[in-house]
């Protein structure tokens, strides 16, 4: 591999790390709050690029009220989830609720195959601001790479300021140190829930937003985007945003890497099959660390 | 002297920061009633998890029937002959009292997942023994009527009881009870302190952790004291009932 | 042994459905449902492993295709590739996958509730993607695999296969049943009561999760052999992800722990996926995505279990309403 190619390999592996970076946020989030995995994550960003697709050709509304509409639209869809199908679950055992969220997420897959008018086809949104890539130091960068990587840095920052600064950012980090403690002191748990909800679906639908004109959007592309949303998430430890971010742009630049190599099992063929092994690897060395947890408990 | 059926050497064990059990030296002599006293959190229930194995010690040695117990699992120190009962129970609430004595046998029994699908000969006469054992000790208890009610249908003095059962099915040398008496009105009392004896007639040592000082005091061969983490004071009930430490450590004073 | 006595109108009513069943298959009765009444049977099989599972560890499997897919892969390869006896590959693709399953239960059931079910998931991707590339004939799958057959009696035909999959199906059921009603289903039931009190009795709680992982492994494996067998032609593409959901919802619909409920959540997808939504496109997965919320809301000890709770709590209160004056 030359250095021009490790290069671009590296510039795609940024790019769809960004997006990794962002559904583990999603991740991050909700879980630190509420102690779910929301199986459904994926699905926030299938569902922002294809409503971006549809309110552009379908419907016809302009290109940048039509991002912002569909970010709204799943942050409602997200709303709606929590509160119909999480928070009437209520008691419910880790099990149940991991099989919910599965059932929700299929539930927006099929859908998203049916509801929409190009059914199962692959779609793709216009680019933001053209189609020409930069050449940048021997390798090439596309402007719609350029959004999606500077989008994830500014909704990292966001979140980081959210977080620390405001009042709602802080009882939502009191929520995932101790949720007792945050009752005590009067902070509604369902309210942070419901915003831990509303936060993943507009992080995980910025990122569909901001992906589906490069990459292509259909009704299944959540799944496997979920699962490596999944593993930026548990490189972060599902505590701390920055790592998530770190683990997120980690997994795509070794993706990238790995499938650039062509070696082997290392080849596009097996890219999935390899994010999967990275993520059995990481479960197995973060499993000592969640035993003591339990034990202490 | 009588052989120890358990000592500790030095058992200390640290949460964190905490240190809930500091150089704890015990030793327990076979086929007697020993109970461990001492204010709330003086860690009590900590060494009854380190001598079943819930989780390692962080320094020191328990030795049973004088071998190290070193680093054995859980389910292995029931199998040498440690049984315990729990604090908030923990019956097994999928299951009838019967069943759940039975369950207490499972050491004692060895056919396994094959036998058990196809019914070999040997599965069903295990079970008959098992069946068999379960409900003397059931009858031991005093609960035989109730052998095929829910478990937890039964009132709490009774699942007590019934938690006591299946700690004797497993067939123990050694039994430790975590507060057998909480919760339980005059009467109950006087049941378990009777039972406590009939169990030592066959054999078992007995150690519990208890609050109830006329209930330990009228059992009691040899009582130990710890207070914040440390042993000190041993006696007999009435050495221990005089020894200003000990009325210190309860009242909160200094000692003088 | 605790007896179980069965009133007199409980053994009419189980030759009853037995004598239909073995009518089921003949032209004459229900001869057109007879291959939808093999894929029950098949189903049937895998779901069970999982409601035992779920039932008796608390935990979710979220790959269970995977082995349904080893299985069926396995058997086919040993018997078309290498002419092994059908009935040997099977056994053989059997003890491959259950060995497999207990080599990595150890370090998976380490890892706790959600942690497990999306190491089962990248289990269950893994697996696809290998039989998608690996597998003979690629992504195209494979044909050609041999029935099963005793001496010169060969399985080559639904009705003969009929016979043959509920064989194996009843077998695996009652065999659950003497598992469950055994030292080793206790142990299991006090696993799912109180893990730290099956410990001080000393059920070794950690082995045994990863021996009923295994054993739902062996089950999904015998399934897919059969499957394989069955019909003859397979692909890597009926043992992806979606499968291994498909599988969760058989189960929730069956009852967690449940064993007969089995059938009742393996029937009604069945029903679902070759009968009633055939050709509507994505709705199956929509209808699979509500059962799965719809049933864990609402009832999470599973459907069937569920509805037999509710039907006996109404029949109490029936008669309670007779007995008052």
């Amino acid at each position: 591999m030359s250095a021009d190619q490790f290069l671009q390999y590296l510039i795609s592996g940024l790019t769809i790390g960004s997006i990794y970076a962002l559904v583990g946020l999603g991740f991050t989030i909700i879980y630190a709050v509420t102690r779910i995995i929301n199986f459904a994550q994926g699905e926030f960003v299938m569902l922002g690029g294809m409503l971006s697709f549809y309110l552009i050709s379908s419907v016809g509304v302009p290109l940048a009220p039509a991002l912002i509409l569909s970010v709204l639209i799943a942050a409602m869809i997200g709303a709606i989830m929590y509160t119909l199908a999480i928070r009437t679950a209520r008691r419910a055992s880790v099990i149940s609720l991991i099989i919910i969220t599965i059932g929700a997420a299929v539930f927006f897959r099929g859908i998203a195959g049916e509801v929409f008018p190009w059914g199962v086809d692959f779609v793709r949104p216009p680019y933001f601001t053209g189609g020409e890539s930069i050449s940048f130091l021997g390798a090439y960068i596309h402007p719609q790479a350029l959004w999606i990587i500077g989008t994830t840095l500014v909704v990292t920052v966001l979140l980081h300021l959210f977080l620390s600064y405001t009042m709602v950012g802080k009882a939502l980090k009191a929520c995932a140190i101790s949720p007792v403690a945050a009752g005590m002191v009067g902070i509604d748990a369902r309210a942070m829930a419901l915003i831990a909800f509303v936060l993943a679906a507009t992080f995980g639908a910025i990122g569909g937003v901001v992906m589906a004109p490069l990459t292509l959007t259909s009704y299944n592309v959540g799944f496997m985007l979920g699962l490596k949303g999944f593993v930026a998430a548990s490189i972060g430890g599902f505590k701390s945003p920055i790592a998530t971010v770190i683990g997120g742009l980690t997994l795509g630049i070794v993706m990238s890497l790995a499938v650039g190599v062509d070696w082997g099992p290392f080849s596009s063929a097996y890219k999935d099959a390899i994010a999967m092994i990275v993520l059995l690897l990481i479960l197995l060395i973060r499993s000592g660390r969640l035993a003591e947890e339990e034990r202490a408990s | 002297m009588s052989e120890s059926i358990l000592e500790t050497k030095g058992l200390s064990k640290a949460f964190g920061g905490l240190l809930a059990l500091d150089k704890v030296d015990l030793a327990i002599e076979a086929g007697t009633i020993t109970a461990i006293i001492g204010p709330n959190g003086a860690g009590k229930t900590t060494l009854f998890n380190l001598i079943t194995g819930v989780y390692p010690a962080s320094d020191g040695q328990i030795l049973f029937q004088c071998t190290p117990l070193k680093d054995a699992s859980s389910h292995k120190r029931a199998a040498l002959g440690i049984a315990r009962t729990f604090q908030n129970v923990l019956l097994f609430g999928n299951m009838t009292v019967l069943e759940n004595i039975m369950t207490g046998q499972h050491t004692r029994s060895r056919y396994g997942f094959l036998g058990a699908a196809l019914r070999f000969p040997r599965a069903r006469r295990e079970e008959e023994a098992i069946s068999l054992n379960a409900m003397k000790y059931l009858n031991m208890v005093g609960l035989g009527i109730k052998a095929q009610h829910n478990a937890l249908s039964l009132p709490l003095g009774q699942q007590k009881l019934l938690a006591i059962a299946r700690a004797l099915a497993t067939e123990p040398k050694l039994l430790l009870l975590d507060e057998p008496g909480a919760g339980l009105n005059a009467l109950e009392k006087r049941e378990l302190s009777d039972l406590i004896r009939r169990i030592r007639e066959t054999g078992i040592s007995i150690v519990l952790v208890e609050h109830d000082m006329p209930l330990v005091m009228g059992l009691a061969e040899w009582v130990v004291v710890l207070d914040s983490g440390q042993k000190i004071a041993e006696g007999t009930a009435a050495q221990i009932q005089k020894d200003q430490r000990v009325i210190s450590a309860y009242l909160g004073e200094e000692v003088e | 042994m605790l007896a179980r006595v069965k009133s007199k109108w409980t053994y009419l009513v189980i030759a009853a459905l037995l004598a239909f069943s073995i009518l089921i298959p003949f032209d004459w009765f229900l001869g057109q449902y007879t291959v939808l009444m093999i894929f029950i049977g098949i189903f049937t099989m895998v779901t069970v492993g999982l409601c035992l599972l779920m039932g008796y560890t608390g935990q979710v499997s979220l790959g269970q295709a995977a082995f349904y897919g080893m299985g069926a892969y396995f058997s086919a390869i040993l018997s078309k590739t290498y002419s092994v006896n059908p009935w040997l590959a099977m056994m053989m693709a059997a003890a491959a996958t259950g060995a497999f399953a207990y080599v990595i239960g150890y370090p998976f059931f380490r890892l706790r509730g959600n942690y497990l079910a999306v190491a089962t998931l990248g289990l269950g991707v893994i697996i696809h993607i290998l039989l998608r590339q690996l597998g003979p004939g690629g992504p195209d799958g494979m044909a050609g695999i041999p029935y099963l057959s005793i001496g010169g009696f060969a399985f080559d035909n639904y009705f003969k296969r009929y016979f043959l999959v509920w064989f194996f199906c009843l077998a695996t059921l009652f065999i659950s049943q003497n598992i469950v009603r055994s030292r080793t289903g206790r142990a299991l039931r006090a696993i799912h009561g109180s893990e730290a009190a099956a410990e001080s009795i000393g059920i070794n709680v950690d082995q045994f999760k990863v021996k009923i992982f295994a054993l739902s492994a062996v089950y999904a494996s015998l399934a897919g052999s059969l499957f394989a067998h069955n019909m003859a032609h397979i692909s890597p593409s009926t043992f992806d992800p979606m499968a291994s959901v498909v599988i969760v919802v058989m189960a929730v619909i069956g009852g967690l722990a449940s064993i007969w409920g089995a059938i009742f959540g393996a029937a009604t997808v069945a029903i679902l996926k070759y009968e009633l939504l055939l050709g509507f496109g994505e709705w199956d997965i929509v209808v699979y995505g509500l059962i799965l919320m719809l049933v864990m809301i609402f009832m999470p000890e599973g459907l069937f279990v569920g509805l037999r709770e509710l039907f006996g709590r109404w029949r109490l209160r029936y008669a309670q309403r007779g007995a008052e004056p």
